[in-house]
């Protein structure tokens, strides 16, 4: 083999764990997100083939007869007044798809073992919906073994468009991102350019600042749903100059912003260590020569410093931005209004609580897009703002 | 300067400081003259004697009970081992995945190379609460739930990993593996016993990146765990939290002790969690 085919053979090998975990894990599921956007894809009515049931006492409801009452010879009798569908819609408890019970007639159901099973009383013990069927159904009937979402267009975008906890939620996501990306970008810069200084204990600020990033979310919001209770210290702290209690997270009006101040408090200093780092690079001699001149702090800020950290401040950005949209963390642990949630804890919401998985793809779907927008929306503008300001120097 | 500096530290240690302190209350206390008392943590200002042993903070001796009753009232040491289990698991897989896959986008050539990274690198974006459901079927058809296969595979992986490997190789001088090449050693050879050795520190940075984010996880073990036995410890802390009344001594105990292995952590590689920030901020 020459090296150039070896390289070739050795690079796909290495990659093809990771691409295939990442093909698996995160390709599929973006595709199948959005196929299931298309369907009515229900969770609770899947899990239903995993249910336990007694095939005897359905088979009793069924034919509304008593087991004692029956002999052998009612197998014919009962043979004929058998009906597998509604023994499995209605008896059962199981729905089935339309074209479920288009493609099925009654020549793929063993109703003879049934009736057999059922007369000889050895179909007392609790089994899954999923055994049973898969004793009794032959040829096309094993359609019938799983459950099977409809394809149903953009019906889940129609009512996701007619339902007003997705715009609320919609709504709440964007002005979370729109209030703490902002916000957590400006303090980290200014703690930053406060901690740049040559000043005693810039390594302790430093690790000071960065300890609630290392922090888990789920504590964190322990943390401060102890810190925002109406007796807890921050309203004491607010007593003291005389604002009113208030119970910051099961007030609607204040519940969302309480938690946005969280988390501007949980990554502000993670970025400030991205800025600093970024400050760091930047000679002395540029600033001093500014100083020289006699440029004003704010005018070395804005026209210096600001400039030269562009490639912090879009990947700040873009992370903040990204991580915003996706917030689910706090809002699970901190949030108990439907009000105030956001589009991912309505995602999870649906697909987890309701079972709705088909609505959750498509607000998936909508999360999907969002993301992408805002990122590529920022960029551009960011670019172009570059450019404009270059062309006018 | 120093003003805003000191504000803001004060403000990022104080609710661990505080947490901290009502972690060590007890509920109630046996006061000198041998009378049963409440404590009230909600009580400002709070009545400290630190100079005491043991030191009295709200009015009442400092106790290690809460620490002990949360191992009491739920499986907390079970949901510690199973954290443990699903981050250094998740941590293994990646170094040598996200190794090996880092490897070759830097050093080999191969056909479709930046066209498959390009790829990758886009799919860094995605938003997890976005592909939840098809993710969580697939576990569910797999037979997963409740397992720690189904916690740890779908993670074994990440993009963030393979970048950050891969931006490290294309740092390390290539003479070395030149020089490799022409003492015959094979292209494994050349991978395991020249650069990864090379790439140590970055091993180190990406394993403790790993293990801090996996340790920290919430979304997923939240879906893939519905038994007890199986919650790691960020879906365990909800257990503490009632639902009329939250007994706030164990829960800042319990969240003491899930949050304290990662400032250790932290504290003791300060240098590898910076380097993550930093890498990545100033090449993304």
């Amino acid at each position: 083999m020459s090296l150039r085919t070896k390289e070739g053979f050795y690079g796909y090998l290495f990659i093809l764990p990771a691409m295939i975990i990442i093909g698996v894990f995160m390709l599929y599921p973006i595709v199948m997100t959005f196929w299931y956007s298309f369907t009515n894809y229900n969770g609770t009515e899947q899990n239903k083939f995993d249910m336990l049931f007694v095939p005897e006492d359905a088979l009793q409801f069924h034919f509304g007869e008593f087991m004692e009452d029956l002999i052998p010879e009612d197998s014919q009798r009962l043979e004929k007044a058998f009906n597998a569908i509604s023994l499995i819609e209605f008896d059962i408890g199981v729905k089935l798809s339309e074209e479920q019970k288009a493609s099925f007639s009654n020549e793929y159901f063993k109703v003879g073992d049934l009736m057999n099973d059922f007369l000889t009383g050895s179909l007392a013990e609790q089994i899954t919906v999923k055994q049973f069927l898969e004793r009794y159904l032959t040829g096309k009937g094993r359609n019938l073994l799983s459950y099977q979402p409809v394809f149903t267009g953009f019906s889940n975008f129609t009512k996701a468009f007619k339902d007003p906890y997705f715009w609320t939620s919609l709504k709440n996501t964007l002005l979370f991102s729109a209030i703490v990306v902002p916000v957590q970008t400006l303090l980290a810069l200014l703690l930053a350019v406060a901690a740049n200084q040559k000043i005693w204990g810039q390594k302790f600020f430093k690790t000071t600042f960065f300890i609630p990033s290392v922090t888990s979310s789920a504590a964190i919001s322990m943390i401060f749903s102890l810190i925002y209770t109406k007796p807890g210290i921050l309203n004491q702290m607010f007593g003291i100059v005389g604002i009113p209690a208030v119970d910051w997270l099961n007030n609607p009006q204040t519940a969302l912003g309480a938690v946005m101040a969280m988390n501007i408090w949980t990554t502000a200093g993670y970025f400030m260590v991205t800025y600093l780092a970024g400050l760091q690079q930047i000679p002395a001699s540029i600033l001093q020569a500014a100083q020289i001149d006699g440029a004003s702090p704010s005018r070395i800020f804005w026209k210096i410093i600001v400039p030269l950290l562009k490639n912090q401040t879009i990947y700040i950005v873009t992370m903040g931005i990204i991580s915003t949209l996706q917030v689910f963390d706090q809002i699970y642990m901190l949030i108990r209004n439907l009000r105030n949630v956001t589009l991912s804890y309505y995602i999870y919401k649906n697909a987890f609580e309701y079972g709705e998985m088909g609505y959750a793809s498509a607000l998936g779907v909508v999360l999907f897009i969002l993301v992408f927008v805002v990122t590529y929306v920022f960029k551009r503008v960011y670019r172009e703002e570059r450019v404009v300001k270059e062309v006018k120097r | 300067m120093y003003v805003v500096l000191i504000v803001y530290a004060l403000l990022s240690l104080f609710p661990f400081i505080w947490s901290l302190l009502i972690s060590f209350t007890p509920m109630t206390y046996t006061d000198d003259r041998g009378i049963e008392r409440g404590v009230d943590i909600m009580e400002w200002p709070p009545e400290m004697d630190l100079f005491e042993f043991p030191p009295h903070f709200f009015g009442a001796p400092a106790t290690g009970e809460n620490y002990e009753e949360v191992f009491h009232i739920a499986p907390y040491g079970r949901w510690i081992l199973n954290t443990l289990i699903y981050a250094s698991m998740v941590t293994l897989a990646n170094l040598f995945f996200d190794g090996l896959a880092g490897y070759a986008f830097a050093r080999l050539r191969f056909r479709g190379r930046d066209l498959i990274f390009s790829l990758l690198m886009a799919t860094m974006m995605v938003p997890f609460p976005a592909i939840i459901v098809p993710t969580y079927l697939l576990i569910s058809d797999m037979g997963l739930i409740n397992t720690f296969m189904g916690l740890i595979l779908p993670k074994v992986s990440m993009v963030f990993g393979i970048f950050l490997m891969r931006q490290f190789f294309l740092n390390l001088p290539i003479e070395i593996e030149e020089a490799a090449t022409i003492d015959g050693a094979s292209i494994p050879r050349r991978a395991f016993s020249v650069m990864f050795p090379m790439a140590r520190p970055a091993f180190i940075t990406l394993g403790i990146y790993t293990f801090l984010n996996t340790w920290n996880d919430f979304m997923w073990p939240l879906i893939v765990t519905t038994k007890k036995e199986m919650f790691t410890l960020t879906i365990g802390l909800n257990f503490f939290k009632g639902s009329f009344y939250t007994v706030w001594p164990y829960m800042m105990a319990a969240t003491m002790l899930m949050t304290a292995p990662m400032i250790i952590l932290y504290f003791s590689s300060q240098k590898y969690f910076l380097e993550v920030n930093v890498s990545s901020g100033v090449k993304g």
